[in-house]
């Protein structure tokens, strides 16, 4: 095998439980648009509970998951954005500078989102957030208002996310969507390997998100 | 010039009349609005404390009544002129003025379904304001699907 090929080998980029948080939420996200569209709103509650979950677990996976999960993996400072976009950085495995920050946005921003849910409720006073009974008939209007308004930002976000894949796909002839389905690519010169974790943390996170899920939506 | 003095004042009656009828639907169509609000809210209080592990009965029946009050008073809320066209922003559909026998029939229904509920909550009885719960939401969106736009946010 010569040197090329070995450098060409394909390689690990995102573990399971990052691609099945990344697809379960591509799905929920469909769920909960056709749900509050359609006024479904308790399949929209329970579905927002998922979401919740899912969340919870994202944010513990980028602290104990696989090194390209974890933020301080891809979380860097302006100065390397910088350079990742002027062509001169070198090659990394998992999110580059830029992308590491729009994931983070986009965290914050379905963060958010839930939140919001979470003490939104409707006009009529028959379906609320599990935490709605915390606040007022008028902040949780405006609260719901603003969950509308938030997802209109999400939307946007996603599209930029869906060009910005294309664009990859297009220009830099570099297909994204594959790794996160399968989980391995060709592996970039010169970045370091992807080092993964025992499935013990896995049920750890999980555990986690279960618990905080429940705190949050059944026992508070 | 005698016409011209009686021709002036005739239209300044005119526009006196309209603007007053004009004055007078943003007036109902406010209060209906607010009213509106008042159930949304007491129907709130009455679903949480229904979900409380402690639900409070003076609550629950001090709300229940405010919804038996305004539920009898709904079909009055709707004259005519007071749909999209006052001018004024509303989401009563026109719909509800040509159909009016539905929207009387979906109007007592709510009527119904708010006199049980508060009944119940009078006696004290919460087992039976949980079971008469869906009815009222059910009367409530009964009428939403049909009469009222979507939100606007």
């Amino acid at each position: 095998m010569s040197e090329r090929d070995a450098a060409r080998a394909r390689i690990r980029v995102w573990d399971l439980p990052t691609r099945l948080f990344h697809w379960l939420l591509v799905v929920a996200i469909g769920i909960m648009w056709w749900s509050a569209e359609y006024r479904e709103m308790d399949i929209h509650l329970l579905t927002g509970r998922f979401v919740l979950g899912l969340l919870v677990f994202r944010l513990v996976w980028g602290v104990i998951g696989g090194s390209t999960a974890r933020f301080a993996n891809f979380l860097k400072g302006p100065r390397a954005a910088m350079s990742y976009l002027s062509g001169r950085a070198a090659h990394v495995l998992g999110h580059n500078p830029l992308g590491g920050w729009s994931v983070a946005a986009m965290l914050l921003l379905l963060c958010t989102q839930v939140g919001l849910g979470l003490f939104a409720s409707d006009e009529d006073g028959l379906y609320a957030g599990p935490l709605s009974h915390f606040v007022s008939y008028d902040s949780a209007r405006k609260l719901a208002h603003n969950h509308h308004l938030v997802f209109n930002i999400l939307l946007a976000f996603m599209a930029l996310h869906v060009a910005a894949i294309l664009f990859y796909a297009a220009v830099k002839k570099n297909n994204l969507v594959g790794p996160m389905l399968h989980g391995s690519r060709d592996a970039p010169e010169g970045a370091a390997g992807f080092t993964p974790v025992s499935p013990i943390r896995f049920l750890i996170a999980a555990a986690v998100a279960v618990v905080a899920t429940l705190v949050l939506t059944r026992w508070l | 010039m005698r016409h011209v003095i009686l021709c002036a004042f005739a239209i300044a009656g005119f526009v006196a009349v309209a603007e007053a009828q004009t004055g007078g639907a943003a007036g109902v169509i406010r209060d209906r609005q607010a009213n509106y609000k008042q159930i949304g809210a007491a129907v709130r209080t009455i679903n949480q404390q229904l979900k409380a592990d402690a639900p409070s009965i003076d609550q629950i029946r001090q709300a229940s009544a405010l919804v038996a009050d305004r539920s009898a008073r709904v079909s009055g809320w709707f004259p005519a002129g007071t749909g999209p066209e006052a001018g004024v922003r509303t989401r009563a559909l026109p719909v509800i003025w040509q159909n009016p026998q539905d929207f009387r029939a979906k109007a007592v229904n709510f009527v119904v379904a708010a006199r049980a509920l508060n009944d119940a909550a009078q006696r004290g009885d919460i087992a039976a304001v949980r079971s008469a719960f869906p009815t009222l939401g059910a009367a409530c969106g009964a009428c939403h699907d049909t009469y009222r736009a979507p939100e606007q946010h």
